[in-house]
């Protein structure tokens, strides 16, 4: 593996192992661990479901952990990024700490927007305190422009009106209204502190309808306990950043609407 | 009221403010360093991996405030779900439940390589004096098990 361009976006290294640019009309994913994993675990889902090559990465020595991912015997970047056609999709196992959080974001929007990107979906977790009990998930969204609420025009899922979002998502939809850029949240009802490949399904059928890909989820659900098993170890480590991020805020119900 | 029953009422207030006063320090001194033990105990959970090579793992699980009691939650997937044995000591809860069958990390990971899992393995404390056993409840579901503890 060689790179093929390399630019730095303050201290963030982007780098691409081969030249790629998004077909029309081109959707960017951004997932990052966060409630129950559910936008990594869908996103991985994503990747494997559409044969996605992996065509470049983003790394920085200042503010991200000193990793390298080992991938098929290749060295690859902490944050990995993925494409096929119209579809480029950024994937991250781990949470970058919070004070590099709003650089990064804000790279990654310019970012997914100069390759071709007409919408960025971002797919992630609701949680509630009772997901033990629940066999029917609700989805919830919030779009940051009248074209990107046109995708969910006729899906049934709800408009997320009121309450707090906390963590790089949220960041997210902040920087792409920053910037006019269309973007869509799909947030489905999860579990908090343990992985939930069925909220990740719930998503994934969401993403299929407003973008025409079919992604089938039926291995993703037949896998959902050995993918629980597998995530262990890296929703131990997330909780602790999310706890961190004061991630409890968002069950708090806002004084002034 | 005579002088000497006016002190002793002073005395005997003194003594109390005395007493509540030391009552409050001690759990707050109690609480403080319970914080500051979970805190380690976190960050030692977080550095050691959630197997061992003796063949077991450690299962997710969170303990949540409900009120009247503890919930703890343990998410235990590719668990034979009769085989979910809980005991309790004390504050502890221990718990061991065998696999389905006999699990690997090497498709996935270059760590633990050929370590067979057969079980999960847990011990988990909670913040009562004593678990009775008779008042608890176990409740399986989609491979997930919530113990209910009451408090003391």
């Amino acid at each position: 593996m060689s790179y093929f361009r390399e630019e730095f976006w303050g201290d963030f290294l982007f780098a691409e192992y081969e030249d790629f640019r998004l077909k029309s009309p081109g959707y960017a994913i951004i997932a990052v661990p966060d409630a129950g994993l559910v936008g990594v675990i869908g996103a991985s889902h994503i990747i494997k479901a559409l044969g996605m090559r992996e065509v470049g990465g983003i790394d920085s020595y200042i503010h991200l952990p000193p990793i390298a991912v080992i991938s098929r015997k290749e060295v690859r970047l902490p944050v990995r990024i993925f494409y096929r056609d119209n579809l480029l999709l950024i994937y991250s196992e781990f949470i970058p700490p919070m004070h590099a959080l709003p650089q990064l974001v804000r790279a990654l929007v310019h970012y997914v927007e100069r390759k071709g990107a007409e919408y960025l979906v971002l797919m992630s977790g609701i949680p509630i305190p009772n997901r033990f009990e629940v066999d029917k998930l609700r989805t919830y969204y919030i779009a940051t422009t009248p074209k990107a609420l046109e995708l969910v025009k006729g899906v049934d899922i709800i408009p997320f009106e009121n309450g707090y979002l906390v963590g790089p998502y949220a960041l997210l939809l902040k920087e792409s209204v920053r910037l006019r850029f269309n973007s869509i949240i799909l947030l489905t009802e999860s579990f908090m502190e343990f992985p939930d490949p069925e909220a990740s399904a719930r998503n994934i059928q969401i993403f299929s309808k407003i973008t025409g890909l079919k992604i089938d989820v039926k291995e993703l659900l037949e896998q959902a306990e050995i993918i629980r098993l597998k995530a262990r170890d890296t929703m131990k480590n997330v909780v602790h950043n999310l706890a961190q991020m004061r991630k409890e805020y968002e069950y708090a119900v806002p004084l002034h609407i | 009221m005579s002088y000497e029953d006016e002190f002793d009422r002073l005395i005997k207030r003194i003594r109390e403010l005395e007493k509540k006063t030391w009552e409050y320090i001690e759990s707050e001194m109690r609480r403080a360093f319970t914080e500051v033990r979970r805190e380690f105990e976190s960050v030692e959970r977080m550095l050691s991996p959630s197997w061992s090579h003796d063949g077991y793992l450690k299962p997710l699980y969170s303990i949540r405030d409900e009120g009247n009691y503890y919930a703890i939650y343990i998410d235990l997937p590719r668990v034979d779900e009769g085989s979910i044995d809980v005991r309790f000591k004390e504050n502890k809860v221990l718990i061991r439940a065998k696999l389905k069958e006999r699990m690997k990390l090497s498709p996935w990971s270059g760590r633990g390589g050929e370590i067979g899992f057969t079980e999960y393995r847990e011990v988990i404390e909670v913040p009562v004096s004593r678990i009775d056993p008779k008042r608890v409840k176990v409740i399986t579901r989609k491979r997930f098990v919530k113990i209910l503890i009451p408090k003391d």
